[in-house]
Parts: structure tokens; C-alpha cells; sequence
């Protein structure tokens, strides 16, 4: 699929369709957000409150499971990727737009936040030296691998992202214009599974390499504590 | 399938503002009320505790002055007990000193009332003595019943003791009277004279005077100044209705 046109242009800057449609859910979960916690109620809380209190602390016992403790601090990052790649992948089933999900510039932008996350999340968790001597162990012949990795997996979280959602897509094209207007819908209720689905995907990956990133120093501390308690 | 550098930096930049807008219009706020609801919760929890606490207290405390008041109250009854035995048994004995005393006085009020009964008889009984007397002597009172007396009267003043004659005799000179003979029916001369001369005899210088006098009922009577021997039915009545007054007083 080739990327998506420019809509207009901003000086040298082309203004893609797939960043209008992002400012378009920029503005709606803002907008939104804005909306549903202008009158929270402490006492009594309303369907809508109830509901964003959920979604809000579901995501907080997510993250708690895989790094208790720190859910407050991953919460804004995490978060936000599930609830933008939830609706970036859901907007795709609106006619007449394209997710930009589906667009491979976008998924790239976000598998690099993520990938410059972990390291920003673990350098300020432990230090940028600490950090860096983790790609050392258990030894330096191992940093090579180090890196490969990092960079692998943060194109496969790439890819993984756009492939998915630009294949559904491209399946719900060819199906509707091969079958007529009722025999998609199966196809798009696929869509809305695979668009959560893809969404929660993305998100706990990035999750855990976040939190590889922080815990692989306390990985690194727990051997030397123990040589210093053995010698003590 | 190329990446638009521009599109990539672009939607790198809108998912950190969209990371800011929601952390600020809705994470935020939906934490901060999570929090503000939790710490509500355990203020509220804390304030339930503090309230159990004190509840619990509270109980202790009732219970403790419980214990101590049924504890005071074993013992204010014992000597309740205590005091209303002594105060029973005390009771008992002013009770039976007062039954005996009252027993006492009735047995000496049923003596006096069986005095004043047994008296009030025989004052009965004298008084019907009397009155059966009475009627009898006024039936038997006749002038053969009056010569028999006159001859006991004239036995009785001679046998009477010389120094009762010397009190008559002073008597009679104090009074300058005679001698009053007083009868029931009319005396016969013989039996005037017989008294003349039993008075003469005895009182010489003394006149003697006869009266009647059917009061007597049957009899006589001898006066002498403030002194009377009588010896006749009216008199004996009297002196046994004076007998009867006496037994009365």
C-alpha cells in the first residue's frame, strides 16, 4: 500500500491524510477527555465517569502486573499508545478513511517512541551508566546481539502494526468489491477484534520492552548484591 | 509502502501532545478522583475504626462499671440483708415486748371487766334480794309480826352495854330531848308501857313520846336525840340497800 497523499502543504511540510485523520482522533479523545472529567463526582459518579474510571484503571492494573509499582509513571505513554492505536486501527472501518495505523510512516513513529522510551524510562530508572552496562552482560561478546535486537524488534513492532492493519484493510477492499455490500460485514466485525486485538499487542509489547529496559538493571544489581553478601 | 519523513515526524510530535492532553484531561483528573475517593474511603474507614475503637472502649468501660456496679450492688445487698435481719429480729423483740405488754394490759382490762361484771351481778342480785325482801316483808308485815319485834327491840336495849347507854344518855342531855318511839301500827297500851318502863329503867329522867309512822312497814324505831335503835322492816331495808351501795362502791 503506498503511503497516503498530501492533503496541502504547510511551507516545505506536506500535510498527509494520515495526519489530518490523526489530529482528527487527537481531537475527538481530547476533546472528549475534556468533556467527561469536567464534572467528576467523587460521591456520586456518573455511567460515563464509571466507564472512563475503569478503562483508566484497568490500564493501571495492566501495567501493575508487569511492573508493580510503577504504573503511575508508564501510565500517560501506555496508555495513550492503547487508546491512539485502539482508535487509529478502529478508524479505518469509517468510509471514506484510513487508519494511520495502516500507514507505515505512523507505525514506524511509534515503534520508535517506543523504542526511544525504553531506553529513556531505563536510563531514568537506574542511571544512563547502568543502563549501558546492561548491554554488556552476562558478557561484552553479547552486545552485538544486543543491539541487533533492539533494533529488530522495534521494526517487527513496526511492521507487525502496519502489516496487520494495512492487510485488513485491503482484505475488506477486495471482499467488498468482489462480493457486494452485505458480505464484509463478517469481515469488519473481524476488523473491530483484530483492531483491539492489534492495539493491546502493540501496547504490552512495548510495555514489557519498557520494562525489560528497567528491570535488566535490577537484574544486573541482584548478582552483585549477592557477591556482596557472600564476601560479607 | 515508503515512509513520509514528514508524516513520521509529524505524527511522532502529535503522539507526545496527545500523550500530554490526556494526561492532563484524563489521567489527572480521573486519578486525582480515584484518589480523592480512596483517601474518602479511608478516612472514612479510619473514622469507622476510630469509632469501633472507641465503641469497643466505650463497652469496655460500660462493661468494667457493670462488673463493679453489680459488684456494688452484691455487696449493698448483703448488707441490706444484714441490715433488715437486725432490724426484723429487733422489730420481733419490740414486737413481742409490745404483744406482752398488750397482753398484759388486756388480761388486767379482762379482770377489770369481769370485776365490774361480777360486781354489776351481785349489785343485780342485791337489788332483786332486795325488792324480793321488800315485797315479802310488806306482805308479812302485820301488827302480831310488830309485837314480836317490840319484844326483840326491848331484848336488844336491855342487853345493849352500859357505856352505849352513857353515850345515849349524853346524847339526850346535850339535845334536851325525850325519847321518840316510832312504829308502824298503832302500839297497844301494854306494849307502851312495857317500853316506858324498859326506857325508865335504863334513861330515868327522859320523857317518852309515840308516833306512828306506816313507812316503818312493820316495827319500831327508838330515837334519842341524833341516835336511832331500829328494829323494824323499813330500816333493815334500808340498811340492806346500804349494803348493796357499799358492795357497789
Amino acid at each position: 500500500m503506498e503511503t497516503l497523499g498530501v492533503l496541502f502543504s504547510i511551507g516545505p511540510f506536506g500535510i498527509t491524510r494520515t495526519v489530518v485523520t490523526t489530529w482528527g482522533i487527537m481531537l475527538v479523545l481530547g476533546l472528549g477527555s475534556w468533556l467527561a472529567t469536567r464534572r467528576l463526582s467523587v460521591d456520586r459518579p456518573g455511567l460515563l465517569q464509571s466507564a472512563l474510571e475503569g478503562v483508566v484503571q484497568a490500564v493501571e492494573a495492566a501495567i501493575a502486573v508487569v511492573l508493580p509499582g510503577r504504573a503511575g509513571l508508564l501510565l500517560p505513554f501506555v496508555g495513550t499508545l492503547w487508546l491512539f492505536v485502539a482508535m487509529a486501527n478502529l478508524t479505518g472501518l469509517i468510509p471514506g478513511l484510513h487508519g494511520p495505523t495502516g500507514d507505515l510512516s505512523t507505525a514506524a513513529a511509534l515503534a520508535i517512541l517506543v523504542f526511544l522510551s525504553v531506553h529513556w524510562y531505563g536510563i531514568r530508572s537506574g542511571g544512563l551508566g547502568q543502563y549501558l552496562r546492561h548491554y554488556m552482560a552476562p558478557s561484552p561478546i553479547l552486545l552485538p546481539f544486543h543491539l541487533l535486537g533492539e533494533l529488530s524488534r522495534t521494526l517487527a513492532l513496526a511492521v507487525r502494526l502496519f502489516g496487520n492493519i494495512m492487510s485488513l484493510e485491503m482484505a475488506a477492499l477486495l471482499v467488498l468489491l468482489v462480493a457486494g455490500l452485505l458480505v464484509p460485514v463478517p469481515l469488519l466485525m473481524l476488523h473491530v477484534v483484530e483492531a483491539l486485538v492489534q492495539a493491546y499487542i502493540f501496547g504490552m509489547l512495548a510495555l514489557i520492552y519498557i520494562a525489560g529496559g528497567m528491570q535488566s538493571q535490577a537484574a544486573q544489581e541482584f548478582p552483585a548484591a549477592q557477591e556482596k553478601g557472600r564476601t560479607a | 509502502m515508503e515512509i513520509d519523513w514528514t508524516t513520521f515526524a509529524l505524527e511522532i510530535i502529535n503522539f507526545l501532545v496527545l500523550v500530554w492532553i490526556l494526561k492532563r484531561f484524563l489521567y489527572r483528573p480521573v486519578l486525582d478522583t480515584l484518589a480523592q475517593r480512596r483517601a474518602g474511603v479511608e478516612r472514612t474507614l479510619a473514622e469507622a475504626r476510630e469509632i469501633e475503637a472507641r465503641a469497643k472502649a466505650l463497652q469496655e468501660q460500660y462493661e468494667s462499671r457493670l462488673a463493679d456496679w453489680e459488684e456494688e450492688k452484691a455487696r449493698a445487698r448483703g448488707h441490706l440483708d444484714a441490715e433488715l435481719t437486725l432490724e426484723r429480729s429487733r422489730q420481733m423483740q419490740v414486737l413481742g415486748e409490745t404483744l406482752a405488754e398488750e397482753r398484759q394490759r388486756n388480761a388486767a382490762v379482762d379482770a377489770h371487766e369481769r370485776q365490774r361484771i361480777e360486781r354489776a351481778h351481785e349489785i343485780s342480785a342485791m337489788a332483786q334480794a332486795q325488792r324480793f325482801t321488800a315485797t315479802l316483808l310488806t306482805r308479812l308485815a302485820s301488827p302480831a309480826i310488830e309485837a314480836r319485834l317490840v319484844d326483840l327491840l326491848l331484848e336488844d336495849w336491855s342487853g345493849l352495854p352500859e357505856p352505849q347507854f352513857a353515850v345515849l344518855r349524853g346524847a339526850a342531855e346535850a339535845e334536851g330531848a325525850g325519847v321518840v318511839v316510832t312504829s308502824a301500827f298503832p302500839l297497844a297500851p301494854e306494849q307502851q308501857r312495857r317500853i316506858s318502863a324498859a326506857v325508865g329503867a335504863r334513861m330515868r329522867q327522859l320523857a317518852v313520846s309515840f308516833r306512828e309512822d306506816p313507812q316503818l312497814l312493820s316495827g319500831l324505831r327508838l330515837s334519842i336525840g341524833p341516835w336511832h335503835l331500829s328494829l323494824n322492816f323499813a330500816d333493815e331495808l334500808a340498811g340492806f340497800a346500804a349494803a348493796s351501795n357499799h358492795v357497789d362502791r
